[in-house]
Order: structure tokens, then C-alpha cells, then sequence
């Protein structure tokens, strides 16, 4: 079987001879779970962001990476075609959802705005279908929450409408980066679950990009560790949590916060 | 409660004017901080732990004289922090500083760290000249900067080291108490607990007092002596940390205690999993503030027909539980 996205020898660098990324390949199966861990600096985001083509200008990609999805190679895709990609093949959550959301459009028409940009005509239907996804991703009342501007719902809502946004056209992969983080840990359990619920509806494969490895734990079959834009490790998440094989693997473990309860 | 304590809090109310709907800011308000009380004894450290909106930041504000608060009695080492003027405020101000949760906002971009640190220095007239300079130099050594130019910009820095800096400007004035408000919530994992450390370091060399404010209680157990569960305004319940987190009595607390994700792939937790957020459900007029979340499966009239007590449960263990009071 071939993986969903193939990436292969994928460096990127910035002015001054910076490497972001340094010569990392990894495959994700269709329907599969994988993290991207690390921390911050460690080319994480980048990786998925040269994925996307949604790097900045400074940033120059190898010429003998690859990104292969769907049998082509995302890197070399022209401007329209990944438009035709983003949001119906690939779709992003980011942390921040008060950034990733626009500030002056109520929220139904932005998770509208979704289905109407790949081919939906009518702004009523795309309307329903986004109070439908509202619905789902578990906003109590969405046909009246769709109204409401983003400064009128809480973090864990708006990061909930950014999620509606993600899955609305059932794309194929989604790419998680540091969805929680921004969150309170009850928001952060109940985002994650729900992620995991969809997932599981819908077959959507899921990049979570993080620097917490218990949400790896709780989320993750399998873990790609790196550090200083290489991959240091990747292996299921049973084998890196009972033995990391790399030192930054073992750090990273150790640091995670854990809390002691007495049985 | 305590023996020494050195912040000791009464009843203390913190009303914000209710943004919403066209009486705005007349009709309605909103208590941020209800009829809460504590004290902090001198070393120790309590932690303040909720979810956004409960009230915690305000409470530290109000200790601090940020904000007023409506109601309460405030005291610091003996002193009733609320009548405080002039010369006196900026004493307090001095014996008590803050650590914010994000070290890129809470510096000044146009400053370097130098000036940075040197300016709570000058400004209480704690030193001048090549004295201050030398203070400045060992504070930096203090957190663990001795490494990094005095004279380089917030924004040449990582947020790990940027919330060092943080944390010198806070030292610099040598104070009794620090108020740590989500300090480490916006820092990578690693970072996280090398500020952790250090923080405790710090805490055992100075003498500190010092207010925790998160909502993770995996770190809150790393640092914490004492911990205080706030919701919807109120205190739910407060023991010593050992006991909070070996007998949880409050199904509040419980639930945060279940929402720490386990870093442990083959430790699937049976969650108890808050449904919605706080900020989404109308408060009840009357009753338990957590009754609409709540997980007790029988809720009976106790608890919709008034706001439960802070009652003993255990030894220097408060709940405000109808359920669990005995």
C-alpha cells in the first residue's frame, strides 16, 4: 500500500544559510494518527507549512524535495492547484484559533466561506451545511452561534469552529499544529476527543504538530521526533514512550509534566 | 489556619461592569472574585487553580493593588494592603512582584535587558551607578543569563530565556512575595520545567512567598505547598497540596485532576471529561455554581437551593460540597 503523503528528502532554508529542515523523509498512511514533536525552533511547523506551500517568501525549499500526495508532488504544484488542495484535501487547525479566525465575519459564514471557495454556489446551502458541522464538532445551538462574531465565543469554541472549518469538506489528511496549547487542559480533553471522534467517522488521517508529549500519548499511534530540523526518531508511540532510542527523545520524555496521584 | 501567615485574605469581591447588552455597565455586573478567602504562610507556596475566567488573575490583582477590588480585607505582613497610599503603596509595591505568562508582551521591546532589570532598581532608589550595574550582573547570573549580552533586546532572545528576564526584573527589588500568573503555560515542555527548577531554586535561596496561578495541576504538583480550587469566583476547596491531590473531594477538583492528559500510551484514563466551559453556561441564580457541570449523579435540593460553604472535610481541608460535607 502507499502512503497517503510521501515526504521525501524535504530541506528548507532561510536567508544567511539558515536550515529549518534538514534532508527529513516520513510517510503517513491514510486514516493514521502521527505526531510531529519537538521543540519550538525545531522545524516542526515548518515542515508542514513547506507541505502546505504556505512558507513566507524568504524561505527556499531543496529542489530535490518532495512531497508526494495523491501521486503528485505538492512542492511543485502551481499556485492554483494548491488552492484547489488546501481546505478540500489537506486542511490545517492552528493554535491560535483568535488569529486563525477573521475578526469581522460571524462564524457560520467563515466555516461557509470553506464550501463556497471549492465550488459551492449557493451561500444558503453552505450555510446549512456549515450549522450542520457547527453542530457536530459540538457547539450546542449552532444555528444561532453561527451569528455570533468570534470575540463573542470562548478559546475552546473558536478553536471548535476552527475544527468545523478543518473537516468540513471530509478531506484526507488534517494538520493539527499545536491545537491545545492555547487551551485549559479541561478544553485541551475535550478537543482532543473530539478530534479522535472524527477521525474515526470520517478516516482523516492527522499530522499533530506539539512539544507536549502527553498529548501524543493520548492522541498518537505513531511519533516522529526531531531537533534541529533532522529527525532523531521515529517509532510507534508504545516503543518511544517504553524505550526512546535518542537522548532528545529521553528529554523530552522526562520534562513532561506528570501528575502523582495517590490510588 | 496558619501559623505565620504573611497575605491574609477576607471576603474579598472583585465586580466588573457587564459588558453586554444596551444598559451596558449599569443594570447588571459580573463578580469575577466572590467572598474569597485565604492566607499564605511565609515560604510557602499556594497555587490558585481554575479554568480561564474564574477568577484567579483577579484575585492576585487585587492582592497587588492593580485593580480594587468592591469588598475584602487584604493583608500583608500585618499591614491592610486596601488603604495603602503614596510612599506606603509603592513599599507594597515593591515587597510584592509579578511574573506574567507571556515573556514577548511583558517586556519592553525598546529596552534592552539591562535596563530591563535596572528599572524597578531605580526606581524604588535601591542603588545607583556601578552598584547597579553590579546587581544587574548577578541577577542575571541569579537566573541563569550570566551567558547572555546585558545590553541585547527582548526579541534576540527565546521565550525560555525572555521569561528569565522576567523573572530578574521581578527579583531585582528583592521581594517578599512573587506572583507567578501562568509563568510557564506559554513555554515549551523542556523550557517549562527549567524555569520550574529554577523558580524552586530561587524560592529556597530568597525566603519567597509566592502565588502560583495555573490551570495545569501536573505542574501545579511540582511546585505548589498549598492549593486553592477556584470556580466561577469562589474558593471550592483548599488543603495542603499532598492532601488535595491523594483526597480530592470536590467534584470540581476531581474533574481537573482527570482532564491532566497521562503521558502514558498504554494508561487510557476513564476521563471525566468536563462538558462545555464555563464561559457557555448561564450561572445558576441560586445553588451550587458548578451544578449545571456537575458529576454527582443524584443532585438533590441542597444543592440547587443555595451556594454550598467552604466546610471541613479533612485535617486543614475545606470543600464547598453538599455532598462531601460530613
Amino acid at each position: 500500500m502507499t502512503a497517503l503523503l510521501e515526504v521525501r528528502h524535504l530541506s528548507v532554508t532561510y536567508p544567511g544559510d539558515r536550515r529549518a529542515v534538514n534532508d527529513i523523509s516520513f510517510d503517513i498512511d491514510a486514516g493514521e494518527t502521527v505526531a510531529l514533536v519537538g521543540e519550538s525552533g525545531c522545524g516542526k511547523s515548518t515542515t508542514a507549512y513547506a507541505v502546505m506551500q504556505l512558507l513566507g517568501p524568504d524561505a527556499r525549499v531543496d529542489r530535490n524535495s518532495r512531497a508526494v500526495f495523491d501521486g503528485d508532488n505538492l512542492l511543485t504544484h502551481s499556485r492554483e492547484a494548491m488552492c484547489r488542495i488546501r481546505g478540500r484535501r489537506i486542511a490545517m487547525i492552528f493554535q491560535e484559533p483568535a488569529a486563525a479566525l477573521n475578526p469581522s465575519m460571524r462564524v457560520g459564514d467563515q466555516v461557509a466561506e470553506v464550501a463556497e471557495v471549492h465550488g459551492e454556489r449557493s451561500h444558503r446551502r453552505a450555510f446549512e451545511k456549515a450549522v450542520t458541522m457547527l453542530e457536530r464538532v459540538g457547539i450546542r445551538d449552532a444555528g444561532r452561534r453561527a451569528y455570533a462574531f468570534p470575540h463573542e465565543l470562548s478559546g475552546g469554541m473558536r478553536q471548535r469552529v476552527v475544527i468545523a472549518m478543518a473537516l468540513l469538506l471530509q478531506p484526507a489528511l488534517v494538520i493539527a499544529d499545536e491545537p491545545t496549547s492555547a487551551l485549559d487542559v479541561t478544553v485541551q480533553a475535550q478537543i482532543l476527543a473530539l478530534i479522535d471522534e472524527l477521525r474515526r467517522d470520517a478516516g482523516t488521517a492527522v499530522l499533530f504538530i506539539t512539544h507536549d508529549l502527553a498529548v501524543v500519548a493520548e492522541s498518537c499511534s505513531r511519533a516522529i521526533v526531531m531537533q534541529g530540523g533532522s529527525i532523531v526518531e521515529q517509532a510507534t508511540t508504545e516503543r518511544l514512550f517504553a524505550a526512546p532510542k535518542h537522548r532528545h527523545s529521553a528529554d523530552l520524555l522526562r520534562a513532561v509534566p506528570r501528575l502523582e496521584v495517590a490510588p | 489556619m496558619t501559623r505565620d501567615a504573611l497575605v491574609s485574605v477576607r471576603g474579598l469581591r472583585v465586580r466588573y461592569p457587564d459588558r453586554r447588552g444596551w444598559r451596558r455597565g449599569r443594570a447588571r455586573s459580573i463578580f469575577a472574585v466572590n467572598d474569597v478567602s485565604f492566607e499564605i504562610g511565609r515560604g510557602d507556596t499556594l497555587a490558585l487553580v481554575g479554568e480561564s475566567g474564574c477568577g484567579k488573575t483577579s484575585t492576585a490583582r487585587a492582592l497587588l493593588r492593580i485593580i480594587e477590588p468592591e469588598a475584602g480585607e487584604i493583608r500583608f505582613g500585618g499591614v491592610d494592603v486596601r488603604v495603602l497610599r503614596g510612599t506606603l503603596l509603592r513599599r507594597h509595591r515593591q515587597r510584592t512582584q509579578i511574573v506574567f505568562q507571556d515573556p514577548f508582551t511583558s517586556l519592553n521591546p525598546r529596552m534592552t535587558i539591562a535596563e530591563i532589570i535596572a528599572e524597578g532598581i531605580t526606581v524604588h532608589d535601591l542603588a545607583k551607578g556601578a552598584e547597579r550595574e553590579r546587581r544587574v550582573k548577578r541577577l542575571l547570573d541569579e537566573v541563569g543569563l550570566a551567558s547572555v549580552d546585558a545590553s541585547s533586546f527582548p526579541h534576540e532572545l527565546s521565550g525560555g530565556q525572555r521569561q528569565r528576564v522576567a523573572i530578574a526584573r521581578a527579583l531585582a527589588v528583592d521581594p517578599e512575595m512573587l506572583v507567578l500568573d501562568e509563568a510557564v503555560s506559554a513555554l515549551d515542555v523542556t523550557t517549562q520545567a527549567m524555569i520550574l527548577d529554577l523558580f524552586t531554586q530561587l524560592r529556597t535561596q530568597r525566603r519567597l512567598t509566592t502565588l502560583f496561578i495555573a490551570h495545569n495541576l501536573a505542574v501545579v504538583q511540582r511546585v505548589a505547598t498549598h492549593v486553592a480550587v477556584m470556580y466561577a469566583g469562589r474558593v471550592v476547596e483548599q488543603a495542603p497540596a499532598a492532601t488535595l491531590f491523594s483526597s480530592a473531594k470536590h467534584p470540581y477538583t476531581r474533574a481537573l485532576i482527570a482532564a491532566v492528559p497521562a503521558p502514558d500510551p498504554r494508561l487510557k484514563r476513564q476521563r471525566v471529561v468536563l462538558t462545555d466551559d464555563i464561559s457557555t453556561i448561564a450561572l445558576p441564580q441560586t445553588g451550587c455554581p458548578f451544578f449545571a457541570r456537575c458529576q454527582h449523579a443524584k443532585k438533590d435540593a441542597a444543592c440547587s437551593s443555595a451556594v454550598p460553604p467552604l466546610a471541613e472535610v479533612g485535617a486543614d481541608h475545606v470543600a464547598a460540597c453538599v455532598k462531601e460535607a460530613r
